[in-house]
C-alpha cells in the first residue's frame, strides 16, 4: 500500500523523532527550560536535576537558565527573598498505540489520541534557624522604626547599634530592587556579608546551602484537529486537550485545583502557540522551488485532505505516528 | 520505522513538474566576426509538455519536453569582396569625343549585405530524459576528488552569475536526479530553412548589383551569386547542414541547451538541499534571560538529520530521514 493511496503529498514523523528533538532544544535552549535565581549560576550543583548543556551553549558563554527574582518573603520590612529554581526536566510524547504508561486517571490512550508526559522538578530554599535567628532582630528593629506594629505605635528612641551586630556575620546579602540587581554578582546572594544599621537598599536573598527539591508528573492526553484561525486562510493544525493528570499530588481538591489550572494554561496559553499550519508540516513546492532560484508564475499551496472523505483520519495519530495528507493544489496568481 | 517520512504522489509529481516547466524561459544572444562574413543570433525560448512518468526501477522519465522557440533570429552579414568595372577610356581621332565608360563599384561596404530571418516557426527540439534520484551527503571536510572534477568546475564556471545557488557552506544531504539518458535534438534545421537563407541572400546581394551592362559585367566576373555565396560563407555541402554547424558548434547554443537541462536535472545540482545539522530555531538576542535584561545572544537549536533516503516506485516518490542523536 503507498502512503499516497488517497493523496498527493504524505507527511509523517514519529514519536522517536519527536522526542529526539525534545532532547536537542533542550540541550541547546536550556533556558527555555531551567529557572532560578541568579545565585545559581554560582552553585549549579544546588539545581534539583543537572543541567545538560550542548558544547555550543557553553562556548557561547549562553546562560543555562532564565533568571527569576527571589521568592519573596511576604510581611517583611524591607525586602527579603529566598533563593528557588525551577526546571522542566524531561518531556516525552507518546502517540498511539500507548507506549508510556498512564496514570489511573486517564485510563488507556484511545485510538487517534497522543499522550505528553513531563516532568518538572522546582526547589525551594530552606532557610536555617541560624540564618533566621541573624536576620530577626533587623527585622525587629525596623518594624519597630517603621512603627508596624500590630500592638500600634510604640514611643520609644531607636537604639539596638549593637543588635545583630555579632549575629549577621552568616547571613545573605542585600541584592537590589527587582529588575535593578545593577553592581551585584550573580553569587554574591552566597557570600556572607554584614548588615549595618542602615536598612538594607535592595532584596536580602538569604544564603543558600541547601534547596529542598519535589518533582511532579504531569500527564496531559490530547488529539490533533483541524481548524481555521482568524485572520488566516489556510488550515491550521492544533492541539486539543482532553485530559491533565498530576501525579501523587494531595490532597485531592488541591491536585484538582492545580489540575485545572494547568489544563487553563495549556488551552489558552500554551496549545494555541503550537499550531501549525499543513504547509510547514509536509512540503512547500514554491518554497523549495524559490530557494533554488525559480521563481514560478503559479501558486502552489497544499491543503489538508479531506477527512474523513479521502482519508479516515486527517492528521492521523497511528502507529506511534502522527500522519499528515495533504492535497496540491496549482492556481494562477504565483511570485 | 523512519521518524521523518515524505511521499509525494506521481499526480503532485506531475503537478510539480508542470508548474516547473512554464516557469522556465530563457534569452540570449550573441555574434561574431569570421572575417568575410559575421553572424549572429537572438533566441529566446521556452519549455513546453514533457511527461512526467514515475518507474519502479527507482528511475523518472520526463518523455517529450518540447524546447519552443519565441526568437530564433540568425543575422548573418556577407563581406563581398569590391568589384570595379569600367572607368577607362577609349582614345577617338579628333574630332570624334574620346568614350569614356563610368567607373562602376559593387561590394564596397562591410557588410555588404545582412539579413536576419527569424526561424522559430522552423525549429523546435525535443529532450527525453531518465533519472535517478538518489540522497548524497556533502561533507565540507571531504576535500574535492583528485583530477578533473566537473561538479567543481561548473561551481567555479557559473559561481556569481545566478544560474546556480551558492556552493553550500555547510553539511548538506542533497537529492539528485542523476540523468542516466538525455536525449536531446540538434539544431536540426529543415532544408526549407536552408533555402530561405540561401534565397534571402541571393535577394540581398541581387539587389546592390546596378542592372544594365554592369550587372552583366560582375555576374561574368563571379560566375552566379548562389555559387559566390557558397564560396564566401565555405559551405560544403547542404545549406542546413552548415547552419546546424554554426548554431551547434560556433556558437556552442547545443552547450547552451544541455546547461539548461543538467541545471535542472543534472549531477552537479541537487534538486533539494537539506543542511546538516538542520537549524529549528534560529539564533535569537533575548533580553529577558537575564534579570538585569542585558542582551544575551542565544546559540541556534540544530538538529542532526541521519539516513536520509529518497526512493522511487511507480506510484511515488518516498523521502526518508532520521533525527540524529
Amino acid at each position: 500500500m503507498a502512503f499516497t493511496d488517497h493523496s498527493d503529498l504524505f507527511g509523517s514523523v514519529h514519536e522517536d523523532g519527536v522526542n529526539l528533538v525534545v532532547r536537542h532544544l533542550m540541550r541547546q535552549r536550556p533556558s527555555l527550560f531551567n529557572y532560578a535565581t541568579p545565585a545559581f549560576h554560582a552553585r549549579p550543583d544546588l539545581f534539583c536535576q543537572p543541567i545538560e548543556a550542548a558544547k555550543s551553549v557553553k562556548d557561547a558563554g549562553n546562560p543555562l537558565f532564565t533568571e527569576q527574582e527571589p521568592l519573596p518573603i511576604f510581611g517583611t520590612p524591607f525586602p527579603v527573598g529566598i533563593n528557588f529554581c525551577l526546571q522542566l526536566v524531561d518531556a516525552r510524547i507518546d502517540f498511539h498505540p500507548q507506549d508510556v504508561p498512564l496514570p489511573p486517571e486517564l485510563g488507556e490512550l484511545p485510538p487517534q489520541r497522543f499522550s505528553l508526559m513531563a516532568a518538572a522538578c522546582a526547589g525551594i530554599d530552606c532557610p536555617s534557624e541560624e540564618v533566621i535567628a541573624g536576620l530577626l532582630p533587623w527585622i525587629e528593629r525596623e518594624l519597630l522604626a517603621q512603627q508596624k506594629l500590630a500592638v500600634g505605635k510604640v514611643e520609644e528612641s531607636r537604639g539596638g547599634k549593637d543588635v545583630g551586630r555579632s549575629q549577621t556575620g552568616a547571613l545573605g546579602v542585600t541584592g537590589a530592587p527587582p529588575r535593578r540587581l545593577v553592581g551585584v554578582r550573580p553569587d554574591v546572594a552566597l557570600q556572607p556579608a554584614v548588615l549595618d544599621e542602615r536598612p538594607p537598599r535592595g532584596t536580602v536573598v538569604l544564603p543558600t546551602r541547601r534547596i529542598e527539591c519535589f518533582c511532579l508528573e504531569v500527564y496531559t492526553v490530547g488529539h490533533f484537529e483541524w481548524g481555521a484561525v482568524p485572520g488566516s486562510e489556510q488550515a491550521w493544525l492544533k492541539t486539543k486537550l482532553d485530559g491533565v493528570e498530576i501525579v501523587d499530588l494531595g490532597p485531592e481538591r488541591l491536585e484538582a485545583s492545580i489540575e485545572c489550572y494547568v489544563a487553563t494554561v495549556l488551552r489558552l496559553g500554551i496549545l494555541p502557540q503550537v499550531m501549525v499550519p499543513l504547509e510547514k508540516l509536509v512540503l512547500d513546492i514554491t518554497k523549495v522551488l524559490a530557494e533554488q532560484g525559480l521563481q514560478v508564475g503559479k501558486q502552489v499551496t497544499l491543503g489538508p485532505s479531506p477527512a474523513p472523505g479521502d482519508v479516515p483520519n486527517n492528521p492521523a495519530v497511528e502507529d506511534d505516528m502522527i500522519k499528515a495528507f495533504g492535497k496540491l493544489t496549482v492556481t494562477d496568481g504565483g511570485a | 520505522m523512519s521518524h521523518l517520512t515524505v511521499a509525494v504522489s506521481e499526480a503532485a509529481v506531475r503537478k510539480s513538474v508542470e508548474v516547473l516547466v512554464e516557469a522556465v524561459k530563457w534569452e540570449k544572444q550573441d555574434s561574431k566576426d569570421f572575417g568575410r562574413f559575421s553572424a549572429g543570433y537572438h533566441v529566446k525560448g521556452h519549455l513546453e509538455g514533457g511527461a512526467v512518468d514515475l518507474r519502479a526501477d527507482n528511475t523518472i522519465e520526463i518523455k517529450e519536453l518540447d524546447i519552443k522557440w519565441d526568437k530564433l533570429q540568425v543575422t548573418l552579414g556577407l563581406d563581398i569582396p569590391e568589384i570595379c568595372v569600367g572607368g577607362g577610356c577609349i582614345n577617338l581621332p579628333w574630332p570624334l569625343p574620346d568614350i569614356c565608360l563610368p567607373r562602376v563599384c559593387v561590394f564596397s561596404g562591410d557588410p555588404d549585405i545582412s539579413i536576419s530571418p527569424d526561424f522559430a516557426a522552423f525549429v523546435a527540439q525535443e529532450i527525453s530524459f531518465i533519472g535517478s534520484v538518489e540522497a548524497r551527503y556533502f561533507d565540507m571536510t571531504v576535500p574535492p576528488p583528485p583530477g578533473f572534477d566537473p561538479c567543481g568546475f561548473l561551481n567555479s564556471v557559473l559561481s556569481g552569475t545566478g544560474v546556480l545557488p551558492d556552493p553550500p557552506t555547510t553539511n548538506q544531504w542533497q537529492i539528485f536526479v542523476d540523468p542516466e539518458t538525455v536525449d536531446i535534438d540538434l539544431f536540426d534545421f529543415a532544408d526549407i530553412v536552408g533555402d530561405l537563407i540561401e534565397d534571402a541572400l541571393t535577394a540581398a546581394v541581387t539587389a546592390i548589383i546596378p542592372g544594365g551592362w554592369v550587372r552583366d559585367l560582375v555576374l561574368a566576373i563571379i560566375g552566379g551569386i548562389a555559387d559566390l555565396i557558397r564560396f564566401i560563407l565555405d559551405i560544403p555541402d547542404e545549406i542546413d547542414e552548415w547552419l546546424s554547424d554554426l548554431f551547434n558548434v560556433s556558437f556552442g547554443l547545443l552547450d547552451f541547451l544541455v546547461q539548461i537541462v543538467l541545471e535542472l536535472f543534472g549531477n552537479c545540482v541537487p534538486i533539494y538541499a537539506i543542511d546538516d545539522p538542520f537549524e529549528v530555531l534560529p539564533a535569537k538576542v533575548s533580553n529577558d534571560v537575564l534579570l538585569s535584561g542585558a542582551p544575551v545572544t542565544l546559540v541556534p537549536v540544530k538538529v542532526p538529520i541521519a539516513d536520509l533516503s529518497v526512493m522511487v516506485d511507480d506510484t511515488e516518490l518516498v523521502v526518508r530521514a532520521d533525527v540524529g542523536a
